[in-house]
């Protein structure tokens, strides 16, 4: 209890710190909220230090960190920060999962998703509207974005309040005291943080607080070791679905068809002879068989052999497609424009182009998972969730209990790249629980997740441009025709917000999450993106790089195609556009260097594209052609400027693993759909690279000292155009559609 | 019959015998290093080693491996100071993590057969899934554990799982030492 007193006065006071520390925390503190209190728990000899940090009397430190680690890193950067600005000796620092708290709130990440439904809120109440909604979220690439001042302040507020406690010990002034390495040195004297970290819990801080100086001796933008990757080499790292708890069983669940679907009927004589299986649970929309081990459970399911009845029109490959026409047939919003572009299209020349690009798939290798048990409280759930506030309140809803009665247990996740945002499953998990009153470990199969995924949307594009006299591009329009994926995510995930409802329901039918990256970044005096949101029964939500997936694939495919009109090489038509973007211009050119850019020129099989986007730049070089009618990759070069690195092999890391995603949804990780059901079923049918294609690699990270931009998704967005660029230089086919299938050509 | 080795340990599953091995790791022995990614053996992420054999746990059953010596990431090393699992530390290999003890297992089997292996002769063996791509750092992390292996090199572990507070504190200047 003594603890928490002394919580509770060091983070008011922490709160309270206004005004800037630094010309770089000034963003900070204007969202800063002055009224939520830390919610950390101490364990024995754990002192809390404000909404950020525990320090042990051991010397153990533990960085409490809201984002959820997707093999981003996340675990490592944020902590990196908060150690740096300390002076911790990194071999003490570890992380737990930062508890629900309105201070987590991530408005970058609710701007990303939900787009201009979140934007058409008045500025200054986004921020508050986050906090208030809980808006904890890891999208967007925007982590380090949203937290790395409040990081440096936390990390601040401690040191000094280490210092100031030292300074009483030895009776000098802490403000000529300093830290390194884990101790506060005043000269020859050191002690260590644990020795103090009870003192300095009840310090007070000043305001404004002091940044650590001096260049040496410093954490931030070094390559220090992950945190979370050793428990992941033994098999230790828990997951969702490694949770064990006493009593529990294993269920599997099979939904019916996308639409409006309804269980009718089941054969549970079949599913009761197979052995371990204990229960059946059916829903409207679902069934679930219940074992005491997961296969026996998935077995069940097929004796069950459940029928659906489908209510509406049926969804196919071809309705889908018929849909984006109809929608790029009928009216758009213009979502973007500059200049005059009637004006400059009229009786010129246009040079036209129609892209298309298939649903994309997440197919994280872990499944949807959730682990839940019923308790006296209410509900705790073991879930890995990119939005565990969103989570929650699904959860507590579905049950009809209150939110703070239920407890979410933030898991790591097996990749998931945006699919961990949706909380069906937490749903379905928490209904189990509820009925059978123990523990329950929910595993979707393959299938299913493949089934029931909420798909990257299928799009097209209707691309118009107008060269100038000069070479450049006097005009362009996209118009793009795809679903409204910002409003969906927003209806699914934040049903019962009023703000967003009142916002939804503002005239407009555009939707800048389903044209997000469209706007050309070249300068072109005339230029308009139109949005023709399209109806495709099918549900579709975020995917690592969201709509940049295709809007790039769009840009930077048309792009190319415009210089080998104007009979301008492809690198210089680029650069010659981007006067005003030193920063592309320079990812561009650094490309083309490493890469040995050979003009792009027929034969060369060398493709470039660039994108922008996250407060980051890339430019990727693709070295491609076919074989056995496939496209192969032989080489990716990419050059990025993603402002200051904090930790340079994990943004490096980021990059490689972008490029491969990339690459992924260029050749695959795609599927059509048939009566309703997708027709990809497993792996096998989603051309993933393995080992083998992975292409030779190089990635550069120019030099920057701008403030950290984005990186998760940064490298997958230029991937796809570059490889179809290259693909045109080497055989002469330019293809439109992802994936990428000369076939189809 | 149902019975086998785990990690030096002999076991009877009580479980149907048509049970994937898989399920009687994660299920029945706890053993949850393997991961379940799709039950059609695309993925590996649940390889383990079977009598010197990388085998897909998913596509074994219980029924069909009496006798057999079944080795799972948790036994692959008791300190987690395989060479594969320093190599993967020091090169910063895994992201999520999910597919991890799959490559790590279906690497070692590899590396005990031939420790140094080609990079034609490892893309050959680990035909897993990784869908962060952790596949650009692959070749020379188990190329470089094979010269561990062959005493060529070496790698400084980092802390071993479960290292009590004094010897830590002895390593680390910052750490209090217990009394």
């Amino acid at each position: 209890m003594a603890d928490d007193d002394k919580q509770g006065q060091f983070s008011r006071r922490t709160l309270l710190i206004g005004g800037g520390a630094g010309v770089g925390l000034l963003i900070a503190w204007a969202v800063w909220p002055r009224t939520y209190a830390p919610n950390l728990t101490a364990a024995r000899g754990e002192h809390i230090m404000g909404a950020w940090l525990k320090i042990g009397e051991d010397g153990h430190i533990v960085v409490a960190v809201p984002q959820a680690e997707h093999g981003q890193g996340v675990y490592t950067t944020l902590p990196q920060i908060i150690a740096d600005e300390l002076g911790a000796d990194w071999r003490t620092v570890g992380v737990e999962a930062a508890p629900l708290n309105p201070l987590y709130a991530n408005p970058i990440a609710a701007g990303e998703l939900f787009g201009d439904l979140f934007d058409a809120l008045p500025k200054g109440l986004r921020a508050q509207h986050a906090e208030h909604a809980l808006l904890m979220l890891t999208a967007g690439s925007s982590s380090v974005r949203r937290f790395e001042s409040a990081l440096h302040v936390a990390g601040a507020a401690a040191r000094v309040a280490l210092c100031k406690a030292a300074a009483r010990r030895w009776n000098v002034d802490w403000q000529a005291c300093g830290t390194a390495g884990g101790f506060v040195v005043h000269g020859a004297d050191r002690l260590r943080f644990g020795d103090l970290a009870a003192a300095a819990a009840a310090e007070d801080v000043p305001d404004p607080l002091p940044l650590r100086g001096g260049q040496s001796d410093r954490l931030y933008g070094q390559s220090l070791p992950r945190i979370d990757v050793p428990a992941k080499v033994d098999g230790s790292a828990n997951f969702a679905g490694d949770i064990r708890l006493p009593g529990m069983v294993y269920a599997a669940i099979r939904q019916g068809p996308v639409g409006d679907s309804r269980l009718v009927r089941t054969n549970r004589d079949a599913a009761d002879r197979i052995r371990g299986v204990s229960a059946v649970i059916e829903n409207p929309r679902w069934v679930a068989a219940v074992a005491n081990n997961w296969w026996a459970a998935n077995r069940a399911l097929d004796a069950l052999a459940p029928r659906f009845e489908t209510k509406g029109a049926i969804v196919d490959s071809a309705s889908i497609d018929a849909a984006l026409d109809a929608a790029l047939d009928g009216k758009g919003e213009r979502m973007a424009k500059a200049g005059d572009l009637s004006t400059a299209f009229r009786d010129a020349q246009i040079v036209t182009a129609d892209y298309r690009v298939a649903l994309g798939v997440h197919a994280g290798i872990e499944t949807m998972t959730a682990t839940a048990e019923r308790t006296d409280k209410g509900l705790e759930l073991w879930l890995p969730t990119l939005a565990p506030g969103l989570a929650r309140a699904a959860a507590a809803a579905t049950l009809g209990i209150a939110e703070d009665r239920v407890t979410v247990h933030p898991m790591l996740v097996g990749g998931g790249f945006g699919a961990n945002l949706e909380h069906q499953v937490a749903e379905q998990a928490a209904l189990l629980a509820d009925r059978l009153k123990r523990p329950v470990q929910l595993v979707w199969s393959r299938i299913e997740d493949l089934r029931h995924d909420r798909y990257r949307p299928a799009a097209a594009a209707r691309m118009a441009g107008r060269l100038g006299a000069n070479g450049g591009l006097l005009g362009w329009l996209a118009k793009i025709a795809a679903p409204a994926t910002g409003t969906a995510l927003a209806r699914r995930l934040l049903p019962r917000d009023p703000a967003i409802t009142a916002a939804r329901a503002l005239p407009g039918m555009g939707d800048a999450y389903a044209v997000a990256g469209a706007e050309p970044f070249y300068r072109i005096p005339h230029y308009a993106v139109d949005h023709h949101p399209a109806e495709i029964g099918v549900p579709t939500g975020h995917l690592r790089g969201g709509a940049h997936g295709y809007t790039a694939f769009f840009n930077e495919c048309f792009v190319d195609e415009l210089a080998h009109v104007s009979g301008t090489e492809a690198l210089s038509f680029r650069i010659s556009m981007l006067g005003g973007d030193a920063r592309l211009a320079r990812c561009l050119s650094t490309a083309a260097a490493l890469g040995g850019w050979q003009g792009g020129v027929a034969g060369s099989g060398q493709g470039i594209a660039c994108h922008r986007f996250r407060g980051s730049y890339i430019a990727v070089l693709a070295e491609a052609r076919l074989e056995g009618g496939r496209p192969r990759v032989d080489r990716l070069v990419a050059a990025v400027d993603c402002g200051r690195l904090i930790n340079p092999d994990v943004v490096r890391q980021q990059i490689e693993s972008g490029l491969i995603f990339g690459m992924a949804t260029a050749l695959g990780a795609a599927t059509g759909f048939t009566d309703n059901l997708a027709d990809a079923r497993g792996f096998g049918d989603l051309g993933l690279p393995l080992l083998a294609d992975t292409p030779d690699i190089t990635v550069e990270l120019i030099r920057s000292e701008a403030d950290p931009g984005g990186v998760g998704e940064l490298g997958v967005p230029a991937v796809a155009p570059a490889i179809a660029n290259a693909i045109q230089a080497a055989t002469g086919m330019r293809l439109r559609s992802l994936p990428l299938r000369p076939d189809d050509a | 019959m149902t019975r086998f080795t785990v990690n030096n340990q002999p076991v009877e599953y009580r479980m149907a015998p048509e049970t994937p091995l898989l399920w009687a790791l994660r299920d029945a022995s706890n053993l949850t290093g393997a991961k379940y990614g799709c039950g059609t053996g695309d993925c590996g992420a649940c390889t383990v080693d079977v009598d010197g054999t990388a085998v897909r746990a998913c596509q074994v059953t219980i029924g069909e491996i009496e006798g057999a010596f079944v080795t799972t990431i948790e036994g692959l090393a008791r300190e987690r100071d395989h060479p594969l699992q320093l190599a993967f530390i020091d090169a910063n290999v895994p992201q999520c993590g999910f597919c991890i003890p799959g490559i790590i297992m279906a690497a070692s089997v590899l590396l005990k057969k031939n420790a140094a292996p080609s990079d034609a002769e490892i893309e050959a063996a680990i035909t897993n899934i990784c869908r962060c791509g952790v596949y650009p750092r692959l070749v020379a992390a188990i190329q470089r554990a094979g010269r561990v292996l062959s005493g060529d090199e070496t790698i400084n572990a980092g802390a071993r799982p479960g290292i009590d507070p004094a010897e830590a504190a002895r390593s680390v200047p910052a750490l209090t030492p217990p009394n």
